[in-house]
């Protein structure tokens, strides 16, 4: 086996773990939120159109945020100020609910999004009672994401061919699950 | 395939009051319910109550006939959380029973066979059937695949099955499967989804 010309004899440093805090929201967050709510590369995963102005976010946090029974902001550790959003919502079974989050472009590659995904995995259990299966559905071409939900300790279990109409278009989604039994995953 | 004597094919017709007894032999044998969230049916006035509240109103709900029997019911739901602000939901899942005396005879395979052809062509905003086996139920795993259903994977504690956490194999028949069966009559389908989909505000990408 050939080695690399000088440099490591050992494996490259792991990346410090990002810290985050996940808190609930309140109206205040309005203009912190417009950093990823305004972005069409954030939205683009997500079944909402970027938000154009403050109005219609402020309408959304109020009657879709505070009353859900599980949206978090994410915060970097030692700020107030969140970067995305991570929520569980239940579906028609109350074993089951669904994960989703979003970043701001700026704190994207970081493992912000792993980190945010481990820590609602730690409290979501207890949060939500009779909760067994939290479970998450990405777009097939989005590996990234994918990779998220397999670094937090998600469970890839299957491909749902043309599962949902996003924007438009029919698309592949790949399940992924985590169960209340299973473990999540520390390091990268 | 050769088409089975005309007294044994299975069709599908509504349910009415009448059909309460051939629905409360079924719906009272553990057997036939062992994977269903409901007990088996005590009396015969409970399965009268399940058509009158549940079968009758419901969007798409078959009786299963052989040689003039009801024998079984199926019934195709499409999923709310894929509507989307008064668009219809892309996405239905199907499910079904059989009496156990007309198991092993490949009715359910041939009813799924009926009820997807059946909605695909009343629901042209439908891409997506699905269905689901308990893992532990492997005869209905084998309708599905025997009926041309895609087998995805296993989903892990999806639901609550009388108290306890049950994995479910999701199948899946779409849109493009059909066309694998019947290619003539198939495209001049796409033509008219593809115009009905335009006119819901979709984009069509052939």
């Amino acid at each position: 086996m050939e080695h690399s010309t000088g440099q490591e004899s050992h494996p490259p440093a792991k990346k410090p773990a990002v810290e985050v805090t996940l808190r609930r929201f309140t109206l205040a967050y309005v203009d912190a939120m417009m950093a990823w709510a305004s972005d069409p590369l954030a939205a683009a995963p997500c079944r909402w159109e970027p938000y154009a102005s403050t109005e219609p976010l402020l309408a959304y946090l109020r009657d879709a945020v505070l009353p859900h029974p599980w949206f978090r902001a994410i915060c970097l550790a030692g700020e107030d100020r969140p970067v995305g959003a991570i929520s569980v919502s239940p579906t028609e079974d109350g074993c089951r609910a669904e994960l989703g989050y979003v970043l701001a472009r700026a704190h994207w590659g970081k493992g912000v999004a792993t980190a945010a995904v481990r820590r609602a995995l730690e409290t979501v259990f207890g949060d939500v009672e009779g909760l067994l299966r939290v479970e998450a559905l990405v777009d097939v071409p989005n590996v990234a994401s994918q990779r998220v939900l397999e670094k937090a300790g998600f469970t890839r279990e299957a491909v749902l061919r043309s599962y949902c109409v996003l924007k438009g278009r029919v698309k592949d989604m790949v399940i992924h699950s985590f169960i209340s039994t299973d473990t999540v995953m520390q390091q990268d | 395939m050769e088409r089975p004597a005309p007294e044994m094919e299975v069709t599908l017709r509504k349910f009415t009051e009448a059909d309460a007894e051939a629905l409360f032999s079924w719906a009272s044998d553990p057997r036939v319910v062992l994977f269903q969230r409901r007990e088996a049916y005590a009396r015969l006035d409970e399965a009268r109550r399940y058509i009158l509240d549940h079968v009758l109103p419901h969007p798409w709900y078959r009786a299963i006939c052989v040689g003039g029997a009801v024998v079984g019911s199926i019934s195709v739901k499409l999923d709310p959380a894929e509507e989307r602000g008064g668009r219809r939901s892309s996405r239905a899942s199907v499910g079904y029973r059989v009496a156990h005396g007309y198991w092993g005879r490949g009715i359910a395979t041939r009813a799924v066979g009926v009820a997807a052809d059946a909605v695909f062509a009343e629901w042209p905003w439908l891409v997506r059937l699905e269905a689901m086996a308990d893992v532990e139920n492997p005869a209905s795993q084998r309708v599905l695949e025997k009926a041309g259903f895609v087998r995805e994977g296993v989903l892990r504690s999806y639901v609550v099955l009388k108290g306890r956490p049950r994995d479910m194999v999701m199948f899946s028949f779409v849109d493009s499967d059909r066309k694998k069966t019947r290619p003539v009559e198939a495209h001049e389908e796409q033509l008219a989804k593809s115009n009905a989909l335009v006119d819901l505000g979709f984009h069509v990408i052939s």
